[in-house]
């Protein structure tokens, strides 16, 4: 059994904010292995896309590693020396982000820019890169300035460019969310494909919940900096077990009946100005109990997963007793 | 804005300090006690630093400390003055080009690449020819050399602003073209136009500096940095202090107004050149 | 039908050029399209990127002249722009830049009966304050910057800048495609609840099939510039008509 390719373990991560620092991660615990494709699921200020920088220590100066620790690729990544993140980041780990214009340089050719990324190509080997990416005409992008690129192809670049070295580790933030709905399907296919023949692991973090239903094995739900459900994508999405899944696949349109009204989570979500020493979700929970606000959960294992919800075992027993409300 | 000033970096500290310093001593520079700089034979002729005249004295025996603070004062003047008419012919001009684009970004694009072609001092001798040398001369060329490249950022910006969401729903409200550029616009692109105008600053004071070395911009007997840079250029052997002075203040000014420049893009772009861990 | 309808299309298309730099063509982005929407009735257009429809919505907008055909507002040519002024208004995608950054909320808010020109300063705040409850937002972020606003509270602010002259036609352009799960719900029921109340015509242009059956009474499905489908939004909760409709619908199980 080969070593996983990511560990974290109870990282905590803050952030300066008015009046003291808000912790954009509360104690993360998250294996990934090798080949494996793993979503990480969250609304905005669940703390997925600052873990997902986390992974090759990306963050501005301004955050702070709280506590926990994170391993990439077998490095210590907030122990690591300077030289020894610059070689994680060029050798085993690979960036998507959400917005392919932002990510090219837009003074330089695209043939340049992939060649500088794969560490000095050969124009052949950096047609075949883009051709590999599903590109068209690669000769012809080769040439092009990005700003000449529509979003999807740009897309495409930035891939070719994030599998140059055959990373270990693909982490994807939202890649497919500023492009046409209409290629989105395309450019998700050929990201997984690559990552596939690679044999490399890959982090999407996306708050599509179809998006991930369809290419992810396993998925973890984050809420409050933390993994609240971690399991095999199926499991999670047609047998939610944690509060906050069910009530954001609820609140998903898509699943309801003509006529039937949707239920939006009530509430907003936290700002944590420390590590949250009840449940994070509880304010919001339909099925709240009083234990909930004064008890930090821990993980437990329920029905093949990871279930951060000491409850979890009960919540029909609960809604229907007709506890669990204000 | 003094815990803005605390939160710099040393240059820019001492860039904001200098460039103070300099303003202060351009607008109350006539009413300090530092010599009479219009007195002629107020010392022996180009004499070398001491108490009396503590920059030494100039070829017609003027004490050169009061002579360069009137050479800071103009050098400034004459650079703010043009800079001003440049940020609101710009702003204007790139507003409308960014905004209406289609025939009229096409031509205020013409106008700008006429002006661009010009290099500033061949624009100076053809303006004062028509205008005669002197500071007005001086404004108009600054003013037509960093035009174009102002109106250039305003445009950009305004063109990335015109398919926001908010200028959009004000167009089907029906508001007017004037309504949009300056109640939607112009706020939003003031950011980046400050920042471009202090650059704008720094190169109006070298293309002054330039026109009066050549003798087009201010004449004598008032004094601009670069005029004094020329008249002591002549003496550069025998009197050293004179160029060396008018010379190391000249760069100090641009440097400052260069470093201001920056501190105030890290502070209102605050995104671009973000540094890793 | 056509008669009490608010915005009627006959026939309408529109042609530009359009392409990657090196091989620009004309492109036909709408062909030939009619359809009516009448008072209190939501039209939902559905489809892809390039179907067409982003283009449409700018026509109901006035924003774009068809190349061909006509369009009419409340039976009359969609052509002046002073004279529809408060009568139509537009929700767009991106929450961020809804509002201007540097105006407060409440004076974007009131920015339409502003460019009107009929209420005075205190009727506008008091119309401000009126919208802002109907939307579920607190009064005070009247006084606030967008910048202080999370993305579905700024979403919140441009529906009641949408509102806030009883315009008779609103265009939501995928107002809720750039939200969270949870707020997008929120908004959806929203635009429900407001269009029971006030009654404007709607049309909501989308590329979630799932988001437009829920909040359409019909729904009009675009592909390559054409109208392939037009049917109740009912029917897109079990089997449409059109292959391609149900293709569409087929990615959502």
């Amino acid at each position: 059994m080969s070593e996983p390719l990511l560990v974290s373990r109870g990282l905590s991560l803050s952030y300066p904010a008015s009046g003291g620092r808000a912790f954009a991660l509360d104690g993360v615990d998250l294996t990934l292995a090798a080949g494996e494709r793993l979503a990480l699921v969250g609304e905005s200020g669940s703390g997925k896309t600052t873990f997902g920088l986390a992974t090759g220590r990306l963050l501005p100066p301004q955050a702070r590693r709280e506590a926990g620790e994170l391993q990439v690729a077998g490095v210590s990544v907030f122990a690591a020396d300077d030289a020894a993140i610059r070689e994680l980041r060029r050798r085993r780990l690979g960036y998507v982000f959400q917005n392919p214009m932002t990510a090219l340089d837009p003074t330089l050719r695209i043939g340049r820019q992939v060649a500088y990324a794969a560490g000095g190509a050969s124009p052949a080997a950096v047609e075949d890169l883009l051709a590999k990416a599903d590109l068209e005409d690669p000769a012809r992008v080769a040439r092009s300035f990005p700003h000449e690129l529509s979003g999807g192809m740009a897309q495409r670049v930035v891939i070719a460019m994030a599998i140059a070295r055959r990373p270990a580790l693909l982490v994807a933030d939202e890649p497919t969310a500023s492009l046409d709905a209409s290629i989105r399907a395309r450019v998700m296919t050929t990201l997984v494909e690559l990552q596939r023949t690679m044999g490399a692991g890959l982090l999407l973090l996306s708050h599509d919940l179809r998006l991930v239903a369809r290419h992810a094995e396993r998925v973890a739900v984050m809420y409050g900096g933390r993994i609240v459900e971690l399991g095999a994508t199926d499991d999670v999405m047609t047998r939610p077990a944690h509060p906050y899944t069910r009530a954001l696949l609820r609140a998903a349109a898509g699943q309801e009946r003509p006529g039937e009204r949707l239920s939006p989570i009530p509430g907003v979500p936290p700002v944590l100005r420390g590590p949250s020493t009840g449940c994070a979700f509880a304010p919001r929970c339909a099925y709240r109990q009083a234990s909930c606000v004064a008890q930090r959960p821990a993980a437990d294992e329920f029905a093949g997963r990871i279930v951060v919800c000491p409850y979890a075992d009960r919540l029909d027993r609960l809604a229907s007793a007709g506890e669990g409300a204000e | 804005m003094l815990r803005r000033l605390a939160g710099l970096d040393a240059a820019s500290r001492f860039a904001v300090a200098l460039l103070v310093l300099f303003v202060l001593l351009g607008l109350f520079g006539p009413w300090l006690p530092l010599g009479d700089p219009a007195r002629i034979a107020a010392g022996p002729r180009l004499s070398p630093p001491s108490w009396a005249f503590p920059l030494g004295t100039d070829e017609l025996g003027r004490s050169f400390l009061p002579r360069l603070v009137q050479g800071i004062r103009a050098t400034f003047l004459v650079a703010t003055l043009a800079v001003l008419v440049t940020a609101v012919l710009g702003t204007l001009l790139g507003m409308l080009a960014g905004y209406l684009r289609g025939v009229v970004d096409e031509a205020i694009a013409r106008f700008a690449d006429v002006l661009f072609a010009f290099p500033a001092l061949l624009l100076g001798l053809l303006v004062a020819a028509v205008l005669g040398p002197g500071s007005l001369s001086a404004i108009a060329v600054v003013s037509a050399a960093t035009l174009p490249l102002f109106m250039r950022v305003i445009r950009s910006v305004s063109l990335s602003l015109t398919g926001r969401g908010f200028v959009v729903a004000a167009e089907v409200s029906g508001a007017s073209v004037g309504r949009i550029l300056f109640v939607h616009l112009l706020p939003n692109v003031l950011g980046a136009g400050i920042v471009q105008l202090t650059y704008a600053l720094s190169i109006g004071m070298i293309i002054e500096s330039g026109l009066s070395f050549l003798g087009l911009g201010v004449q004598p007997p008032e004094a601009s940095l670069g005029s004094l840079l020329r008249q002591g250029s002549v003496y550069l052997t025998i009197a050293p202090w004179l160029v060396l002075s008018a010379g190391v203040t000249l760069s100090l000014a641009i440097l400052s107004v260069n470093l201001v420049g920056d501190a105030l893009r890290d502070a209102l772009e605050p995104l671009k050149g973000r540094s890793l861990r | 039908m056509n008669q009490t309808a608010v915005i009627a299309l006959d026939r309408v298309g529109v042609s530009y050029r359009k392409g990657p730099v090196w091989s620009r063509a004309t492109f036909e982005a709408v062909r030939s399209v009619s359809f009516a929407i009448a008072p209190g009735e939501t039209l939902g257009l559905v489809g892809e990127s390039g179907s067409g429809k982003t283009t449409l919505g700018r026509v109901c907008l006035g924003l774009q002249k068809p190349s061909r055909g006509t369009v009419r507002f409340e039976g009359g040519p969609l052509g002046r722009r002073r004279g529809l002024r408060g009568r139509l208004s537009v929700v767009l995608q991106h929450p961020e830049w809804a509002l201007n950054p540097r105006l407060r909320c409440g004076l974007s808010v009131a920015e339409p009966l502003t460019i009107l020109g009929t209420a005075s300063a205190a009727e506008r705040r008091a119309r401000v304050a009126t919208l802002l409850g109907q939307v579920g937002l607190a009064p005070d972020l009247a006084d606030r910057y967008p910048g202080e606003l999370s993305g579905g509270q700024r979403q919140r602010m441009a529906i009641a800048r949408a509102l806030v002259t009883e315009p008779r036609f609103v265009v939501f352009d995928e107002a809720v495609s750039a939200l969270d799960v949870s707020v997008q719900a929120q908004v959806l029921n929203l635009v429900l609840d407001l269009q029971r109340q006030h009654g404007f015509a709607a049309l909501f242009i989308s590329h979630d099939m799932a988001a437009t059956r829920y909040v359409s009474h019909r729904i009009a499905v675009m592909k390559a510039g054409e109208l392939v489908e037009l049917s109740a939004a009912e029917r897109f909760y079990g089997e449409p008509e059109h292959p391609y409709s149900r293709q569409l619908l087929g990615s959502l199980e």
